[in-house]
């Protein structure tokens, strides 16, 4: 808007503004939070179909259920294990059980105390058929029974050593909801789950917003958060606004507070708005990245793997579409995972070298539209892109990838596809690129997208390995990781799992996966989640 | 607008579309698909007339290629949509009253289908697509012409000139090839060019939907549809598209008029 | 009182006459609608049933979710999936026949609730939209004819513009203009009048551009005709001449199209539902067909297949009041 804001105010403004633009954190509150108000928060994500994220467990879920739900251990910035509802963890001397004591007084929002049987009745309920939970679940697969030592102690024990547990439990996917509100009937417990948190889900109007509440018994912040007692918000309006370019005329209008899955151009339209301030919080996990297929021609001959990678320009397309928002990525992981390991070289642009790496595979002959032939086969390669996760700016980023390969004569057909289909499509083995996200906490998840038993797939169809690597050298450093309880250990065996999956050139790292927020300058106090970098309105508070 | 001097502006905006259509290298011999991410996002400028896209990409010479496609899905889905129309409208107008009962409850019943859904469930069954989307388009709008149809040839049966022709002992073939026909045509011209444009335009809908033209096929819906996430930043990744489409829009509807115009007279 | 030789039926039979035939008409029509209703929900069935994909896991929170064979199993069951087609789908017309819609496989709650809570806001959305439009059509129509050539050729111009604009553009265009840079307008839906001007301008202006096309030359013919000449030779002014005999004539195609502009408003719907957030079966119509959910399309077809069915008899209806020619055909 112009308006002429006198020089100091400006100043003042540049200042916050500059400040704001840390990673995880809003505009320092040097002031004095005030009590009260409404916070609008508009979701570019679908709307979840279920508020208890035990139900299915996607991000969606994962972002509202941060107001309501808490869980056992949280992380801090620095990636360590740090206390939430537990207050003590002790992993057994065989590693086949972990005792947690959990934090004295806290109560559910329905009166009911938090005890040990509240974790038994949890785990119970993720590991029941009828949740038909997905993500909770996986994580949970090692646990074979949960076991109330005393009220406050609870002993979880394994099959085997899982040195990702306490990451899992750090998740969402995973909250400590009430036991009685858990025996409920699932329709009714999906509406308003009953959990720890600042806030309470007081209503949800169906495709137009959940209305939550502040909790003011509130009494178990985790350990890193900047203050105690019930939040200062009173009230949060969480709503669902689908259409990228109205969410930002949106938060630019101040109809609502705070935006999630802002584009790359509205970020930098944004640094030049005075009212509005931005947050970068990669999500955890695999970094996003292309898989190529292994399993099928012409992608099981290595030569042509890494031909193709070579013949990718990501950077240059990177910095045209994303105007440099985001940093190239060359691991599996994303940045803010402390165990990622990087190998740049292996993925310089050179169409030199993948030119002669097709000749030596035996793709030497070029048809009339200068695609490679061999034995009279194009040199095709399907790809399906998800209309609904990735953004326009990704898929003009695979536009441009279609177009460098094209240069060494590659043909890639791309097929963008709503969700349903491209599982589909996915499920049928009828790619031979895909791009698909997975969010968790920790290295463990290179053993879900790596490990060969990633490639049977669930009843469902769906599986996670989508390069289909089957190396058994990389399973057993997988699953050597998975057991041990030795932090050196495992790092060294998660660097070299990753060597293995780069090296064999089976991905194509493109950048972390993308999670802008966008806040209006009222916004204060604002922090995204060190764990699942989900939006964390606890301190928030608006500024008059 | 009457006259000649629309006619001919009307022709020659339609001239160049064709031009563009068939032969776009005489306008623009530059390659549609060349990217060049330096040069991203370049506003309107001499050596681009109407800006660079996304991916560096000359926008004119997009728009001067992906004539062909945008004309081609408009006339083949309206094509589609007014052959249908023609025969259940004729079927419905003409035959006897129990004929004329059932196709119209057929109609109904495809009527009955909002335009975007059918095309949608059409999609979603085979596929997204040029070819999908033209066909789910000429699907969705036959009903409405039908109609529309059904009405003017009701409307004509009754004309004084018909029962003249009657009277004089005309052969029923002859009434309907010479009279009727020509009549109910008349106001067919104005759906059919309207329609053109509108074809493209709903192509264009179903790309904002995910579910239209495959990239990165230069066609006008497509473009409109992905620029769109730009407008605020780069309007002329809108602009030129949708001017294109409202320009054919345009020039066939005139024509159509003046074309209906002459008839009439 | 003995009738008088030669006399033909009272004025007591004759109403008697047309109201059978209006009766049988009414009959006609009704048995009509169930038909249409009944082709539509049986095509609509059988269509969903060609989309690749597992209903089951539709139910279980949609594609890839990851659910396990029991669960999938269980959902099987529970819904009926795996009885043979023909069994679910004699089941699916005897409760349709109750009034019962099934319940969603994503919102886990009956249909029939769901499009409850959506059909409101999308019905005063479609005519406001209508009102919008007609009210555009008829003024730009009204200053056209009666400012001369070169303002009935700007008019026309402008409606052909109007029409050609896609909805999922103007939308943003509107909000950039209204509330981006004047800031007079909400950029996405809220509560009150306020919400609505935006969406509802978005499908009027389109919906107005077409009509005003089609009834400028019903206007113009009418403008040059005998009983308009005849009424003007009578002394009457312009706007008594455009009032009551231009526009009578100039309404009637613009009728015929109601039906017609009830499909376009409820397509055009889905995409300005989307882009405003505003609650309406246009989005969940389509957010039902993306998670392949099968019960909520089949509802919210039916319904709109309903609302279309309520549309087209009373421009029928209408039409035989505007249009004598219309009656002589019964």
């Amino acid at each position: 808007m112009n308006r002429l804001l006198p020089s100091l105010a400006a100043l003042a403004a540049a200042a916050l503004l500059l400040t704001g633009c840390t990673a995880g954190e809003s505009a320092s509150s040097s002031t004095t939070p005030v009590k009260g108000g409404t916070l609008v928060y508009a979701s570019g994500d679908a709307e979840p179909t279920c508020l208890d994220p035990h139900v299915g467990g996607n991000y969606p879920q994962a972002l509202v259920a941060t107001q309501y739900l808490e869980s056992l251990v949280s992380k801090d910035k620095g990636g360590k294990i740090i206390p939430w509802l537990a207050t003590k963890w002790t992993e057994a001397a065989d590693g086949l059980s972990w005792d947690f004591t959990l934090k004295k007084g806290v109560k559910f929002t329905d009166g009911s105390p938090l005890t040990s049987e509240a974790v038994v009745a949890n785990v119970a309920h993720l590991q029941d058929p009828k949740t038909a939970s997905s993500t909770g679940y996986l994580a949970l697969q090692k646990v074979t029974k949960v076991t109330a030592i005393d009220d406050l102690t609870a002993r979880i024990s394994l099959s085997s050593p899982d040195s990702a547990l306490l990451d899992s439990l750090s998740q969402t996917w995973l909250a400590i909801e009430s036991p009685t509100a858990l025996k409920r009937n699932q329709a009714v417990n999906c509406e308003s789950p009953v959990g720890t948190g600042p806030f309470v889900v007081k209503k949800w109007n169906h495709q137009q917003s959940i209305q939550l509440t502040r909790n003011n018994s509130y009494t178990s912040p985790p350990a890193d958060a900047a203050h105690s007692g019930p939040a200062y918000l009173k009230a949060i309006e969480w709503r669902f606004l689908p259409d990228s370019a109205s969410r930002y005329a949106a938060v630019q209008s101040g109809t609502v507070d705070v935006i999630d899955n802002v584009q790359p151009d509205t970020i930098v339209a944004a640094e030049k708005q005075k009212n509005l301030v931005a947050v970068d919080a990669p999500r955890p996990g695999a970094s996003n990245r292309i898989e190529l297929n292994s399993s099928i021609a012409p992608f099981d001959d290595e030569k042509v793997r890494e031909a193709f990678i070579r013949s990718a320009d990501v950077s240059g397309a990177i910095s045209s579409l994303f105007f440099d928002t985001t940093k190239r990525s060359y691991s599996p992981l994303s940045s803010i995972e402390k165990d990622g390991y990087s190998e740049p070289k292996l993925f310089d642009y050179d169409q030199k070298a993948a030119a002669k790496l097709l000749d030596e595979a035996g793709w030497t002959q070029k048809n009339a539209e200068g695609y490679r032939v061999k034995d009279g086969k194009v040199l095709e390669l399907d790809f399906p892109v998800s209309t609904n996760q990735s953004i326009p700016a990704e898929q003009s980023l695979f536009e441009q990838l279609q177009a460098t390969s094209k240069q060494a004569g590659f043909k890639v057909n791309l097929h963008p596809q709503d969700l349903a289909s491209w599982y589909g499509a996915l499920g049928k083995n009828q790619y031979n690129l895909v791009s698909a996200p997975y969010t968790k906490v920790g290295p463990d998840v290179l053993r879900i997208l790596f490990d060969s038993a990633g490639t049977k797939p669930a009843p469902s169809g769906y599986f996670a390995n989508h390069a289909q690597i089957t190396d058994p050298a990389l399973d057993a450093l997988l699953e050597d990781a998975a057991a041990s309880s030795d932090a050196a250990e495992r790092s060294a065996d998660y660097e070299k799992a990753q060597k293995i999956v780069l090296e064999g050139y089976y991905i194509l790292p493109l950048y972390d996966q993308q999670n802008h927020y966008l806040l209006s300058t009222k916004v204060k106090g604002f922090r995204a989640m060190p764990t699942v970098s989900t939006p964390a309105l606890y301190d928030a508070w608006l500024s008059r | 607008m009457r006259g000649r001097p629309t006619v001919i502006v009307c022709l020659a905006i339609l001239l160049v579309i064709a031009i563009a259509a068939i032969a776009p290298n005489l306008l623009a011999p530059g390659n549609p698909l060349a990217i060049h991410p330096s040069a991203s996002f370049l506003p309107p400028s001499l050596g681009h007339p109407f800006g660079t896209d996304e991916s560096g990409r000359d926008v004119y010479t997009r728009i001067i290629h992906g004539a062909g496609a945008s004309v081609l899905i408009g006339i083949t889905a309206t094509a589609i949509g007014l052959g249908l129309a023609i025969v259940f409208g004729l079927l419905a107008g003409l035959g006897p009253r129990w004929l004329d009962f059932g196709t119209t409850r057929f109609l109904e019943v495809l009527f009955a289908f909002p335009g975007l859904l059918f095309a949608l469930l059409f999609i979603v069954i085979y596929g997204p697509g040029v070819l999908t989307s033209t066909i789910a388009v000429g699907l969705a709008t036959a009903p409405g012409y039908s109609r529309i149809i059904r009405s003017r040839v009701l409307v004509v049966k009754r004309a004084p000139y018909l029962e003249a022709s009657l009277v004089l002992g005309r052969s029923r073939f002859f009434r309907v090839t010479r009279h009727l026909v020509p009549n109910v045509a008349g106001s067919l011209f104005v759906l059919a060019t309207l329609g053109i444009g509108q074809s493209i335009v709903w192509a264009s809908s179903l790309s904002y939907l995910g579910l239209g033209a495959v990239p990165p096929a230069a066609e006008w819906g497509a473009m409109l549809s992905a620029g769109r996430t730009y407008i605020s930043s780069f309007w002329w990744l809108t602009f030129f598209p949708g001017l294109f489409i409202v320009l054919t829009a345009a020039a066939t509807t005139l024509l159509g008029r003046g074309l209906q115009e002459r008839v009439r007279s | 009182m003995a009738l008088p030789l030669g006399a033909t039926a009272t004025p007591a039979t004759a109403d008697s006459v047309r109201r059978r035939s209006w009766l049988r008409w009414a009959l006609a029509r009704l048995a009509g609608v169930a038909f249409v209703l009944w082709a539509v929900a049986t095509v609509t069935f059988f269509a969903i049933r060609l989309i690749p994909g597992d209903p089951a896991e539709a139910i279980l929170g949609g594609p890839g979710s990851q659910a396990s064979k029991e669960a999938l199993a269980q959902a099987r069951s529970d819904y009926g999936l795996d009885l043979p087609l023909g069994i679910q789908y004699l089941q699916y017309l005897g409760r349709l026949a109750t009034g019962d819609l099934g319940t969603s496989y994503s919102l886990r709650s009956p249909v029939t609730t769901v499009i409850g809570q959506n059909l409101g806001p999308t019905l005063l959305l479609a005519l406001s939209s209508l009102a919008l439009a007609v009210v555009l059509a008829l003024l730009l129509a009204l200053w056209s004819s009666r400012s001369g050539r070169i303002a009935s050729a700007v008019g026309s111009v402008l409606e052909i513009i109007a029409s050609a604009v896609p909805h999922f553009w103007l939308a943003i265009a509107l909000i950039l203009m209204f509330s981006t840079a004047l800031g007079w307008l909400p950029p996405v839906s809220v509560p009150g009048a306020a919400g609505l001007v935006l969406p509802a301008l978005t499908l009027a202006v389109p919906l107005a551009g077409f009509l005003g096309q089609v009834m400028r030359e019903s206007l113009l013919d009418a403008l040059a005709s005998p009983f308009v000449l005849a009424a003007r030779a009578r002394g009457e002014g312009e706007s008594g001449v455009f009032w009551r005999h231009a526009l009578r004539h100039a309404a009637i195609p613009a009728i015929g199209l109601a039906g017609w502009a009830f499909g376009s408003l409820i397509s055009g719907a889905v995409v300005v539902e989307t882009i405003f957030a505003r609650p309406g079966i246009g989005r969940s119509l389509l957010s039902a067909v993306q998670d392949r959910d099968v019960p909520l399309v089949l509802g919210v077809v039916l319904v709109v297949a309903v609302g279309y069915m309520i549309v087209t008899t009373l421009t029928d209806l209408a039409d035989r009041f505007v249009d004598p020619r219309l009656r002589a055909r019964s």
